[in-house]
């Protein structure tokens, strides 16, 4: 199998509502923006797609990405939510191009990996865990460390902390801090600390512990179920 | 094991389910019981990764029948038990939550409405407030409080034990699947920091000294030989509940004074129809919103006195019709008309209300 030179291959795996649907389809959307040329985004929630790229497939489409996933209603007769590998899924890095993973939550979302063809043994995927500290469960230097250690193989951490709609620029750089800490303690890089971009104006480019900062424009409050 | 799971007050975001586990664990919960159906398993998923840290139980039954009197049998052994279900989930819990009200037995059930009826659809309806209101075959006598936010379902959680341990009826938190997945940003606090005092939990078997000596036996029953004496039995009962009624009682009204058209709604559909009578009134149309906090007991003379200067109520619901049931018992005789905007098992915007009312306005 012939390694595609410089291709950008992500999975985005993490705690439940941490973010990874929204990370890993706003980097899609960046890789695109940047003038890279496939960007294929796969839908790869395996565990729990109530609250996926499903109904948002199609808006994604006319940006000019290329999305694999189910559409809910073709799931008929596949379980609850349709929780079934598709085979498009599987075989996504035989496509040309950059290729990212939006993975189901948790340890049961990662282990998933391992379904696609060339992926954790490939060389290419790199995986990292969005993280959002306003989230209790993941809310300080000890439970991020502990969690991300049942997770397998992880490459990163992505800062993603924030409140919604009531996020403020304070919950951004405290998260900052704590998934910094968190990190160094683990031997892993920050990637990124993700924000809203109706906060651009109040966190430049950078944040407070120095990661770059890529702004979100948020499609997933649209995709409900 | 760690102190206090939560201190202070803290803002937080979560998804409902979150929420609710993280309630119980602050109002001091002891014990889960739980069985899994869509859209409530995070309850159980958070509560069951939050207790090793806090000494705090759980127990996945073999169904919902099990789970329901299991949560029966943790309080009847002096602990703050409770569970959650949904659907078809609620249908089992039936029986046990009948023997809750003929004993007294104050559960606390987590109901997470999803489509109706039978297995119908996993996430969302309000399709289940008959059933948790006046489910199972007895009168009724239970305490239902209807949440339309994450910092409701925390508040009320908690309340929830309060309210069952110090008046003794089986209560329920009434959310649903979009309740339960959707993401929102509320307070986690330690109810001590608002001056909520946990009610004692006292267990009503095992009790020290010898019984008819040192105290009355603990004579716990559920079933009678004779009509006559059941037809005592339920009369206490129903007047034990009408006597604690009104300190239960809740509601909230937004602009009802001067209203022609009242909205009633419950539930997350509030949201919507707050949203409409805003719009409505920017538009100056005299556009009000009763909604009922607990479905049972229901504010019914409290919606009679705001009802009796209306023109016409509508009645908002992801229902056929189930919260229009309680509203039409609770104001039989007045004569203003009743609309239904009824769309089961469907999500209601304020934008669809909106247009609505104004087509028959």
């Amino acid at each position: 199998m012939e390694k595609i030179a410089d291709r950008i291959v992500e999975a985005y795996i993490g705690e439940y509502a941490s973010g990874k649907s929204e990370v890993s389809l706003n980097r899609a959307l960046s890789l695109l923006e940047s003038g890279r040329s496939p960007v294929t985004l796969v839908d790869f929630d395996l565990v729990e797609p109530f609250y996926t790229l499903r109904p948002i497939k199609k808006e994604l489409e006319k940006k000019g990405l290329q999305v694999i996933a189910w559409e809910t209603k073709k799931t008929m007769g596949l379980g609850e939510a349709g929780t079934l590998l598709k085979p498009e899924m599987r075989w996504a890095l035989r496509r040309a191009g950059d290729v990212i993973f939006d993975v189901g939550y948790g340890i049961g979302g990662a282990v998933k990996l391992r379904l696609v063809e060339d992926g954790l043994d490939g060389g290419e995927m790199k995986i990292f865990v969005v993280t959002n500290i306003a989230r209790p469960i993941t809310g300080s230097v000890e439970d991020i460390v502990e969690y991300v250690g049942t997770l397998g193989p992880v490459d990163g951490l992505i800062n993603n902390s924030h409140l919604g709609d009531d996020t403020d620029v304070e919950i951004i750089q405290e998260g900052a801090r704590v998934v910094a800490e968190a990190a160094k303690r683990m031997g892993l890089p920050v990637i990124r600390t993700t924000v809203d971009i109706r906060l651009s104006d109040k966190i430049g480019r950078t944040d407070t512990m120095g990661n770059p900062v890529s702004y979100l424009k948020r499609h997933m409050n649209r995709s409900f179920w | 094991m760690a102190d206090k799971p939560i201190q202070g007050e803290k803002r937080v975001f979560m998804t409902g389910n979150e929420v609710v586990a993280w309630a119980a664990l602050a109002a001091e919960a002891d014990i889960m019981y739980g069985y899994p159906i869509t859209p409530q398993n995070e309850v159980m998923h958070y509560w069951t990764r939050l207790a090793p840290k806090y000494g705090k139980r759980f127990l996945q039954t073999e169904d919902e029948i099990s789970a329901g009197f299991t949560t029966c049998g943790g309080v009847l052994a002096g602990k703050r038990a409770f569970t959650a279900t949904a659907g078809p989930g609620n249908t089992l819990m039936q029986e046990s939550m009948s023997m809750a009200e003929m004993m007294r037995i104050p559960t606390v059930l987590v109901v997470q409405q999803r489509g109706g009826p039978s297995t119908a659809t996993v996430i969302y309806s309000q399709q289940e407030v008959t059933m948790t209101c006046y489910g199972g075959n007895g009168e009724g006598l239970r305490i239902v409080y209807s949440t339309g936010s994450h910092q409701e379902l925390y508040d009320y959680t908690i309340k929830a034990f309060n309210t069952a341990w110090k008046y003794r009826f089986p209560t329920f938190v009434l959310g649903d699947g979009y309740q339960a997945k959707m993401r929102e940003s509320l307070y986690l606090y330690d109810p001590a920091l608002k001056g909520i005092k946990m009610e004692t939990t006292t267990p009503y078997l095992g009790l020290e000294g010898m019984p008819g000596v040192d105290r009355d036996p603990s004579h716990l029953r559920n079933t009678y030989n004779t009509e006559e004496e059941l037809y005592e039995v339920v009369s206490d009962l129903v007047a034990a509940y009408e006597k604690i009624a009104p300190e239960v009682v809740e509601y909230q009204t937004f602009n009802t004074d001067d209203a022609e058209v009242i909205i009633i709604a419950h539930g997350v559909v509030t949201r919507a129809a707050q949203a409409a009578v805003k719009t409505l009134r920017s538009q100056g149309l005299k556009v009000g919103h009763f909604r009922p906090v607990t479905l049972r007991p229901f504010a019914a003379q409290q919606l009679r006195d705001i009802v009796k200067k209306a023109k016409k109520l509508v009645v908002v619901e992801s229902a056929q019709g189930q919260l229009m049931k309680l509203v039409k018992d609770a104001i039989y005789g007045e004569t203003v008309p009743i609309e239904g905007y009824l769309k089961p098992g469907q999500g209601i915007t304020g934008e669809e209300i909106v247009e609505y009312i104004k087509k028959g306005m």
